[in-house]
């Protein structure tokens, strides 16, 4: 089982920005948890994993077009908007 | 008689409403008044829009009045978890990343509720986006076990329980991914059911962990329980894993005092409060003396059971939350001048300390070099987890075990230790992680505090544990039972 953690890469991975104070309380405690977490280390498990699926996986229906909620009900909930679509901070340079 | 409406069931009012002695009306403005008292010092609603309330009873009334009835929900609120969709009110999972969301489409429990005629009445506090048991991890408000209001309810359908042990509404809707009904349920005295995975459609109710997640009813009485579960129990489309109409027909319930039950060995010994193992005992020889053969059964990898569970939900939040990104809903910063800054400082504004603490363990879990030994091992456990249980409930129809270990906490009480407060759901998660439908019920009290037992069965049993349920409660009273306040 591994033996640590980078939090400042798994903070990157998350997109979560943490203070030095949440790193230092998140370090300590994901610690104790994944200490917890060394029995599955030491249990004798089966190989497979088919009986851990819960429900069968055969529900996958056709694409078929129906109703949607539209643009305007689209952009009434997203933070910024403009013409009817949604806007974000620019992603591409003018030069590029 | 409007200050005993709080007090009857769902059956006794649907009863009184197609009596004609009851208006939806006279009910939801009883209802209201007691919200207006009671609701800042118990914290169960995070919402409540009185006039849309009073208008949907009006409507009920006058179906009724015309004859076009609904059924036995016609005209009776049922309270809703801020992780539900309901069109027009808003949908927070009790987070500051979606405190301004109101939702623009009904779930399909909703939309199950509406057609059986229900009220749909405000919004009830969570922890936030589904992840607690104590609902301490709202962001919004707190809220207190109506039992003793130094005390946590339980979590995360926290505010779905406390407002029914609390007489501010007879029915309300949780969602469950460890323990999030039976666990909150057991802390106030009240009933709640985790249904089968699969036979309530998740459409609309915000994702925590996929393979986990259950909408399950959540009432004072387990009649009442099994009316909601009958309205919310249907086929939809929308939810790849919601069982089809030809594949959920439940196993019949047969006779409750012919029922097998099974008692884990060990359950009952290290870490349960001796009042919540003699109330359960006390249960344990109730459906002896009524005819049970009770037995002792072996499931050896119960102790995996938490770090399973904890491995599986965290890898599957941090997938799920990381559509929060500032882009086409919740919140987003205001500090951002790139995409990625945006992201990055809308989810560290949005989300809370503990989703924060889960993301992290979810992203870790399954980052290269640790998913082998994490996710990976984490599923073969839930394989071996699943086919004990599965074993087991082939030589009995029930597992009995206490719901929680402990009667309810005091608020701040574990509020600085997640391990301690993950091992709360030591008896619950095991349901969810085979799929199992399981039911807590109230059986005694610890000093003044609630205690639950907790009822697990096969696939599609939910009739066998309703069952077994309402033969416990209707001899001993504690149906519609409600914390003085």
């Amino acid at each position: 089982m591994a033996e640590g953690f980078d939090i400042d890469h798994l903070a990157k991975l998350a997109r979560l920005s943490l203070t030095p104070e949440e790193k230092a309380l998140y370090s300590s405690q994901l610690n104790s948890i994944i200490g917890h977490f060394q029995a599955l280390a030491q249990a004798d498990l089966p190989t497979s994993i088919d009986d851990a699926r819960v429900v069968r996986e055969s529900a996958l229906r056709s694409d078929v077009p129906g109703p949607s909620l539209g643009a305007e009900a689209v952009t009434r909930i997203a933070p910024a908007s403009r013409d009817g679509q949604i806007s974000v901070p620019r992603v591409v340079d003018d030069e590029a | 008689m409007a200050e005993i409406l709080h007090t009857l069931s769902a059956a006794e009012l649907g009863r009184r409403l197609t009596a004609g002695t009851l208006t939806s009306r006279a009910l939801c403005e009883a209802l209201i008044a007691r919200y207006d008292v009671l609701n800042e010092k118990v914290g169960a609603f995070t919402h409540l829009d009185r006039a849309d309330v009073l208008a949907q009873a009006d409507a009920s009334d006058a179906r009724r009045q015309a004859g076009e009835g609904r059924g036995p929900l016609e005209g009776i609120p049922v309270a809703i978890k801020d992780n539900i969709a309901v069109k027009g009110q808003p949908l927070t999972c009790s987070s500051k990343m979606l405190a301004s969301l109101v939702s623009p489409y009904d779930s399909h429990v909703a939309e199950r509720l509406r057609a059986a005629g229900a009220i749909l009445y405000g919004r009830l506090n969570m922890d936030e986006f589904a992840m607690g048991s104590s609902t301490e991890n709202s962001a919004v408000r707190k809220t207190f076990n109506p039992w003793d209001l130094t005390r946590i309810p339980g979590g995360s359908s926290g505010g779905s329980a406390a407002a029914l042990a609390a007489g501010l509404v007879p029915l309300s809707l949780g969602s469950d991914t460890g323990g999030s009904i039976r666990q909150p349920a057991s802390h106030c005295g009240v009933v709640g059911l985790k249904p089968t995975y699969g036979l309530v459609s998740r459409f609309g109710l915000v994702a925590f962990a996929s393979s986990l997640d259950q909408i399950g009813p959540m009432a004072r009485s387990v009649e009442d329980c099994e009316l909601l579960l009958a309205a919310l129990a249907s086929a939809d489309a929308r939810d790849m894993t919601c069982f089809g109409s030809d594949e959920r027909t439940l196993t019949a319930a047969g006779e409750a005092k012919k029922l097998r039950i099974g008692i884990p060995k060990g359950f009952l010994g290290k870490g349960v409060a001796p009042e919540v193992a003699a109330a359960v005992n006390a249960a344990i020889e109730f459906y002896r003396a009524q005819g049970c053969a009770i037995s002792e059964v072996e499931l050896p990898s119960a102790d995996l059971a938490v770090p399973t569970y904890y491995v599986v939900a965290t890898a599957e939040a941090s997938s799920n939350l990381g559509r929060y990104d500032g882009v086409r809903y919740g919140h987003r910063s205001a500090q951002a001048s790139t995409p990625v800054e945006m992201m990055t400082n809308s989810r560290s504004e949005g989300f809370g300390p503990e989703v924060k603490r889960r993301i992290l363990l979810g992203t870790f879990v399954l980052s290269a070099g640790y998913a082998d030994a994490y996710y990976n091992r984490a599923l073969r456990a839930r394989a071996k987890i699943r086919a004990e249980y599965l074993a087991a409930l082939s030589q009995v129809d029930i597992l009995l075990t206490p719901t929680v270990p402990t009667p309810a906490f005091k608020v701040g009480e574990k509020a600085s230790d997640p391990l301690q407060l993950y091992l709360e759901d030591i008896f619950t998660i095991p349901a969810n992680l085979a799929g199992l439908p399981a039911l807590s019920v109230p059986c005694g009290q610890s000093g003044h505090l609630p205690v639950g037992f907790h009822l697990v069965g096969a696939p599609l049993s939910e009739a066998k544990l309703l069952a077994a349920g309402r033969l416990f409660e209707a001899a001993h009273g504690f149906a519609h039972q409600q914390a003085a306040l």
